[in-house]
């Protein structure tokens, strides 16, 4: 220490400073592409955004910004098609993702033995994840043809009608939830695979000790178990039916989501306003409004799980 | 093969795109600063299909302008070609030096953005004022006489139909014969009540009541806009009676129920889902392309019920961020020329816009359609065909009120209902 | 429940009894997978991959087919001739070529400077202490739900701006926010990276750098390449912002496909063809790595 004390103090807390100065600086340094990045192409145009929303807006002559105020959000309330792709989007999302979820969760279920071919399978059902929108619902689009699509044709062996999948409204909402359906039941199997897979041996050992067969194993221990999973996979899920935008687009390739706007959802009717009709800012007040009810939707799904587990915890 | 091995490969595979993004980058500044002799490359960029390349007109020019060389860029959709240009002259940059507008959209870049365009008069259009379609001419010249662009083809309407089907119905299968029991929209109706009672199975008489009803609102002078540019849609009696005609053919059965470009409708021109189909001129290719050689000989053109119209054509123009504006313009003018319209006319089914190139073709019979004198019925339709006032959206517009019509004859929407399901969506447009 | 039920030692196959198999002692902690999966199970699975699978068996047969071929009853449902036919006329009508290009530029790109970025800043979040860390974090993790729409109209003013509209930059950049990948990279390294390696690396006198280079990358490599699949298949697929931002001068594959799905090509069998051009470099990619993709997403749900 004495040694220490000799040397020019002024000097060594000078260097030390500096040096500690960059120890405190340099890990934002290291977070700083990301938000670099992140307000960049993120946060700015997210504020804008809402910016934009309180104008008239038109593509062809963006100088011109016309204040409405809240004008595109009241005027939202009173629009005829906005309410449908507000319906749309709901019907869609109950549609694709409450068979989605259970097929997947029983899918899993089967997954979890001990079976032959185990990884095959596995790889097998996430193959739709790996497909695009585009492509998937290209593929899709042909299969629900009206006159000449697989689908009918397997249904009218059946002796059954063949039905527009098109223009109606149910059956063209049927077939737009299969292409979501389709592409992601495989990759939520293994979601709740994992989910399964990390509840406790012990768990079930101690349930079947109590003489609780498979079924009651499932419910009382998987179950219980996979509730964070479960919750995860519906707040994604929610999500994504919430900005379901390509299947509807490509289904026919029209804007409008059908002939009556039939499928068209939130996602594509902003498309529509912005890119098809040029009106910016309208677009933008429908954007603001799918991420406010992405928020109170993600909200409500916290606020449920978190009753259901204090409910469980006083019991 | 381990996640660590994975990575590599992932790693290798990174590499090589970096590497191909430099490449990439690097190539990107290519064109010549088209001064005096300098090689210059012209670009033309398109939707739909124009014909140029196929029919070699590009190849022709190169040889008659050394020096010169075209690129072309073309948009299968013409809704995404449009969305794609509006992005690019609202940002200034990436556009081409010659830029294809369809009719539908003339008056919007008339009213909107002619300042966006060259005028081609600076470069001394107005002498080829008299070469051009009245109508076709005047649509594209702005208020105080500016000039945004020269036009290619034009879309007059006839009938085209299926003799061979008419014939098991017991129909007349002579052009002159149909065009004169048709006379009326009303005949064509009920004519086509006769096919349906005879009609082999599984076919009706007409594709879809959209294409019936986009027919006959072509020949009308005002559609959705006046002439001063206010909206009439709902006012006007000529929308409303092209409304109520294919409401009555709807109603009775006679649509294949197909909506225009889904696949059904394509593969429908085969399978013989329908025995007439109102035909703009452009339309002749599109039945080649999808009937085929074997489908030579049981097609058939005749006269539109009730006068002339047009349905579609196009521009060509010279946007303002063009390199080569000059040579753009050139290009431009050599390609709407009467030789090189009639050129199109017969090779590709394109109606010339072009007064000279219209008489040129007048004798023009098509093998393909029965040896129907198609130069002289599209010509005669052309000529007889009202100037039309386009409005800003009139392609959106339209758009609604066809979809409208195809919820009449899918859904059995009543008639009323769908009739404000179109206005509103006339208002959704509008915004 | 509290009685215990005698295990039954012979005879009556335990069909419903869990503890039907004394067995083997379970390593693993799987729930069911003390049960052996029954002809059911794999009945009902093998279902469940014929209906994964068809589609890509119709888009072959359809893609090998005539139009013609596919507006008959019965349809064909056995591959034809015409895949080339077919395929030369997508190259026609769609630059299917410079599509994959394109594709692959951007999503490589993007993987790369994902990955990167987000290790970063995982690493940050996860080992090093500074002001805000927390808050940071929080913020990072709630963008998450925002969805891609919000932001575009803004961005494409950007672009527009910039005049970036139809250039590859345009679709990579904004592709390289990944508030998923940054999370992603933190649970891992907070998991799998010891604080005593880093701890060993300071005494030496390693700068931080350093010590980001040969102590935490080689520990991360794991984590990044499982975050770099997933993020390349998420850029390969992403639809709506290059559909708004590019066009079909300029396709990425999902464009390009969306063109041929426009409705202006009226060909059937030539859409299959071009559907099958798009999807053949990720299958390829899920050929080759699908064991690792699988194992990925399972390691990220239980980590996220």
């Amino acid at each position: 220490m004495t040694l220490h004390a000799t040397a020019p103090p002024a000097v060594r807390t000078r260097a030390e400073r500096r040096a500690r100065a960059r120890r405190r600086l340099t890990p934002y340094a290291y977070v700083a592409p990301f938000f670099a990045l992140f307000a960049a192409f993120g946060l700015f145009p997210l504020l804008y955004t809402a910016y934009v929303s309180l104008y008239r807006v038109e593509l062809q002559t963006p100088g011109e910004m016309e204040w409405r105020g809240l004008d595109n959000y009241t005027a939202l309330l009173g629009d005829e098609f906005f309410w449908t792709a507000l319906r749309n989007t709901f019907t869609i999302g109950v549609i694709s993702t409450v068979p989605q979820l259970l097929m997947a969760l029983g899918l899993a279920h089967l997954l979890n033995y001990r079976l032959r071919a185990r990884a095959f399978y596995r790889v097998a059902m996430l193959l739709p994840y790996a497909t695009s929108v585009a492509a998937a619902t290209l593929v899709f689009a042909q299969l629900f043809g009206r006159d000449f699509g697989l689908i009918n044709w397997v249904l009218g062996l059946a002796g059954i009608h063949p039905v527009d999948w098109q223009s109606g409204t149910w059956s063209s909402q049927i077939a737009v939830s299969t292409i979501v359906i389709w592409r992601w039941t495989g990759y939520n199997t293994l979601i709740y695979l994992a989910g399964m897979q990390s509840v406790p041996a012990e768990l079930y050992e101690a349930a079947a000790i109590d003489g609780a067969s498979r079924r009651q194993q499932f419910l009382h221990v998987t179950l219980p178990g996979l509730r964070p999973t479960i919750v995860f996979t519906v707040v994604v899920s929610t999500i994504g039916a919430t900005q379901l935008f390509g299947e509807p687009l490509l289904y026919e390739g029209k804007i409008t989501g059908g002939i009556s706007h039939q499928y068209q959802t939130l996602g594509l009717y902003m498309y529509e306003q912005g890119w098809g009709y040029f009106h910016l800012g309208r677009a933008a007040a429908i954007a603001w409004v799918m991420f406010s009810l992405i928020v109170l939707l993600v909200g409500v799904n916290a606020a449920l799980a978190r009753r259901r587990k204090l409910q469980e915890a006083s019991r | 093969m381990t996640v660590a091995r994975a990575a590599r490969t992932g790693a290798v595979l990174l590499a090589g795109v970096l590497l191909l993004t430099a490449c990439g980058s690097g190539s990107s500044g290519t064109s010549a600063g088209g001064t005096g002799k300098e090689p210059i490359t012209l670009t033309v960029d398109l939707f739909g299909s124009f014909g140029y390349k196929q029919a070699g007109l590009y190849e022709k020019y190169e040889k008659l302008n050394p020096g010169i060389t075209i690129k072309e860029t073309d948009t299968e959709d013409e809704a995404d070609y449009w969305k794609a240009l509006q992005t690019r002259l609202a940002g200034g940059g990436g556009l081409a030096d010659v830029q294809g507008i369809e009719v539908g959209r003339i008056s919007s870049v008339v009213q909107r953005q002619s300042d966006k365009f060259e005028d081609l008069g600076a470069f001394g259009a107005k002498k080829l004022e008299k070469d051009f379609a009245e109508g076709k001419w005047s649509a594209a010249t702005t208020a105080d006489g500016r000039i945004l662009g020269l036009g290619t083809d034009v879309g007059p309407e006839a009938l085209c139909y299926r003799s061979d089907l008419l014939e098991k119905a017991g129909l007349p299968t002579d052009r002159d014969e149909l065009a004169e029991k048709w006379s009326t929209w009303d005949g064509y109706l009920d004519l086509g009540r006769q096919y349906k009672k005879k009609a082999p199975k599984g076919s009706r008489w007409i594709d879809s009541v959209g294409s019936l009803y986009s027919i006959m609102t072509g020949q009308e002078e005002e559609r959705y806009y006046d002439s001063s540019g206010e909206l009439i849609h709902t006012s006007n009696p000529a929308v409303k009676k092209a409304w109520d005609t294919a409401v009555d053919a709807a109603e009775d059965g006679l649509s294949a129920e197909l909506d225009q470009w889904s696949p059904e409708w394509n593969q429908a021109f085969s399978s013989g889902s329908f025995a007439t189909i109102p035909c703009p001129s452009w339309m002749l290719s599109y039945i080649k392309g999808q009937v085929g050689e074997k489908g030579a000989g049981t097609w058939d053109v005749a006269k539109l019920p009730e006068g002339a119209g047009n349905w579609g054509g196009s521009y060509l123009s010279v946007p303002k961020g063009a390199k080569h504006p000059k040579e753009a313009f050139e290009l431009v003018k050599w390609l709407t020329a009467e030789e090189q319209q009639a050129e199109l006319f017969t090779e590709q089914g394109l109606f010339p816009s072009n007064l000279g190139a219209i008489d040129r073709v007048r004798k023009y019979e098509d093998p393909y359609f029965s040896r129907a004198p198609i130069g002289e019925i599209f010509g005669a339709a052309a000529e007889q065909a009202p100037v039309q006032v386009l409005g800003v959206h009139d392609g959106d517009i339209h758009q609604q009120f066809t979809n409208a019509l195809s919820e009449v004859e899918k859904k059995g929407t009543p008639s009323m209902r769908a009739w404000d399901n179109a206005v509103k969506g006339v208002d959704n447009v509008l915004g | 429940m509290t009685v215990l039920a005698p295990p039954p030692r012979s005879g009556a196959p335990a069909k419903d009894t869990a503890a039907g198999r004394p067995s083997r002692p379970s390593r693993s902690t799987g729930a069911g997978r003390q049960h052996h999966g029954g002809r059911l199970a794999h009945a009902i699975l093998i279902v469940a991959v014929l209906f994964s699978a068809f589609p890509f068996y119709w888009t072959i047969v359809a893609a090998t087919r005539s139009n013609a071929d596919l507006a008959q009853t019965p349809p064909s449902l056995l591959p034809g001739p015409n895949l080339l036919p077919n395929i030369r006329a997508v190259l026609e009508e769609a630059d299917i070529g410079k599509a994959l290009l394109n594709s692959l530029i951007v999503s490589g790109s993007v993987t790369v400077g994902t990955v990167l970025c987000s290790t970063l800043a995982g690493f940050a979040f996860a080992k090093l202490r500074f002001r805000g860390r927390g808050a940071l974090l929080a913020v990072t993790v709630g963008t998450m739900m925002i969805p891609p729409q919000l932001g575009v109209i803004p961005l494409f003013m950007m672009i527009a701006e910039l005049q970036w509209v139809n250039q590859l930059q345009a679709v990579i950049l904004p592709g390289l926010v990944s508030a998923f990948g940054v999370f992603f990279m933190r649970q891992y390294l907070v998991q799998s990276l010891p604080d005593e390696l880093i701890e060993a690396g300071r005494v030496d006198g390693a700068s931080t750098a350093r010590i980001f280079w040969s102590i935490v990358v080689p520990v991360a490599r794991p984590g990044m390449a499982v975050l770099g699949m997933l993020t390349f298949m998420a850029s390969w697929n992403d639809f709506f912002w290059p559909i708004v931002a590019l066009s079909s001068q300029e396709p990425t594959v999902q464009v390009a496909l969306r063109q041929l799905g426009g409705g202006y090509v009226n060909d059937q069998s030539v859409i299959m063809a071009g559907t099958l051009l798009g999807t053949l470099p990720v299958l390829l990619v899920f050929g080759l790595l699908g064991r690792q993709i699988v194992g990925g997403i399972m390691q990220g749900a239980v980590k996220g």
